[in-house]
This record gives C-alpha cells, structure tokens and sequence, in this order.
C-alpha cells in the first residue's frame, strides 16, 4: 500500500526467504519472522493511472 | 533531534530519536565497511551474493572490497536487468557491489548514481569504482529522504536492505517515484516481517539495527 500511496503502480513481491538463518551473531529477525524480499513496481504514467491503481486499494489520500 | 514519523500506512513512531538511529546505522555499516569480516547478524560478501541467487558473471571484475562489504537482503537485479543505456539510481548504495553491477550492465552509454548516507562505505565504493576501472558510475552522500538526483532523472531504481533501515518510509519511497520518470522502474531488495513489531519496540534503535 505505501507503494502505491508513493506514485506506483503494478506492485509485486517476486521472493522471498529466510536471508538471516545461519548469521554469524544471534539477531532479533527471527523473532518477528522477517524474510528478505525482491518486490517491483512501475511509477505511474499518468495521474489517471495512479488513481485507477489507488482507487483498487479502496484508500483515501492523507490529507 | 526526535520526530514523529508517519506514513499513511500506519501508526506513526513517536519520539524516535532520528540522529541517535541515524549515528547508530552509521557506526554499524561503518564496520561492515572497515571490518566486513568482523561477523553480523547478517551475512555478508560472496557467500551471501550466492545466496540471493546473483551470477557469478555479473561479479567479474568488480572489486573484491566491494563485494567483501555487500550485505543486501536480496537482489534486484533478478526481476529484470538494466538495459543498456539505462540511468540508474542505487539507494542505500553501501560499499557499492549493486552499482557497479548496475554500471556493467548499462555500458557506456548509460550512468549510475550510488547515494549512501555513510563516509565509509561512500570512500570504499569510490575506491571500487576507481579499482572496477568503471566511469559511468558515481556516489554521493546523502538521506534516501532526500535523493541528491534530479526530478525524472533514472530509468530504474534499485535498493538493497535499505528502507527498512529508513524512519520514512513513505519519505523515502515519495523521492523514489521523484527521481524517476514516468513509467521508470523500482526494483527493491529489503525485508518484511510476518509478526507484527509492537510500537514501543519501533523505539528501541537496537532493534533497528540488529
């Protein structure tokens, strides 16, 4: 969502994994689950396109 | 200095002390600069890059240090590679491995922006650039809040286990969508977590950076 907000469109997650199991030290990624992610997006051509990709997450613009 | 950050995706962070977060990612990176065997809670170097899938060929030639220092969260280059003549922009740059990879890819003809916020991983990449003997790339110091790169400028932004590392999320990735041009690409490496993260820990700058 904080994607879109941004001005982009055509958001995707591509991967993801565990990318901190095995680390050197002990961190505090496992405890919340945290995964490493590839995600990709396109920035709007037009106004119209990123209202069209805004109105499909049925948000409001912060004011 | 203490700010509220907000981002419209969720509750702001009140009373995160930005200079404190900001020196404590600093001090760490600063070793994983100086020191990128001194051992993190994260991997590091070519083990890593094998890792997260990047091909050995698109490391020929770029600099050991470089690629000793790199300590992504994944790899951008694997949804889709620049093009050649592609300008790019690298936020979060590091020691610089992405951007000359970036740079190899986009030849001559194309131009790479590296922009860290850390003295030392900024000097290490330079000396990378000069060592890969690369001139389309370049680095400059500065807050993925605020990208020293001109409106409209690159063709693709890439970014490595940074954002998560940025208080403004929604700052940052507002200057993403700036710098590029209509249609311009974003491909980023970073982290999400599968448990929610409580809003006193959000304070606490060591979970920030380990």
């Amino acid at each position: 969502m904080a994607v879109v907000m941004a001005g982009f469109v055509d958001f995707e997650i591509t991967w993801r994994a565990d990318v901190f199991g095995g680390a050197p030290q002990e961190s505090s990624a496992a405890s919340f689950g945290t995964m490493g992610i590839n995600f990709r997006a396109r920035k709007a051509t037009s106004e119209e396109e990123w209202q069209a990709a805004l109105a499909r997450l049925n948000c409001e613009l912060p004011s | 200095m203490t700010m509220e950050t907000h981002s419209p995706t969720g509750p702001p962070v009140p009373n995160l002390d930005l200079d404190s977060l900001r020196q404590a990612i600093q001090t760490e990176y600063q070793v994983v600069a100086e020191n990128p065997d001194h051992g993190f809670h994260f991997h590091t170097g070519r083990p890593l890059t094998r890792m997260l899938g990047y091909d050995d060929a698109w490391l020929e030639g770029i600099s050991e240090a470089a690629i000793a220092s790199f300590a992504g969260t994944g790899n951008p280059f694997s949804m889709e590679q620049p093009e050649p003549g592609d300008r790019v922009v690298d936020v979060g740059c590091g020691a610089g491995m992405d951007s000359l990879v970036a740079a190899k890819m986009v030849g001559p003809e194309g131009r790479v922006v590296g922009v860290d916020m850390t003295p030392a991983m900024l000097a290490k990449a330079r000396k990378a650039a000069r060592d890969t003997g690369l001139r389309n790339v370049e680095y400059r110091e500065g807050f993925g809040e605020a990208l020293p790169v001109f409106d409209g400028w690159a063709d693709l932004v890439i970014s490595n286990g940074v954002l998560n590392l940025m208080p403004d999320k929604h700052a940052a990735l507002g200057e993403m969508a700036r710098v590029l041009k209509p249609g311009g690409r974003l491909q980023i490496a970073d982290i999400l977590v599968e448990k929610p993260v409580p809003a006193g820990a959000k304070r606490n700058i060591d979970l920030w950076t380990g």
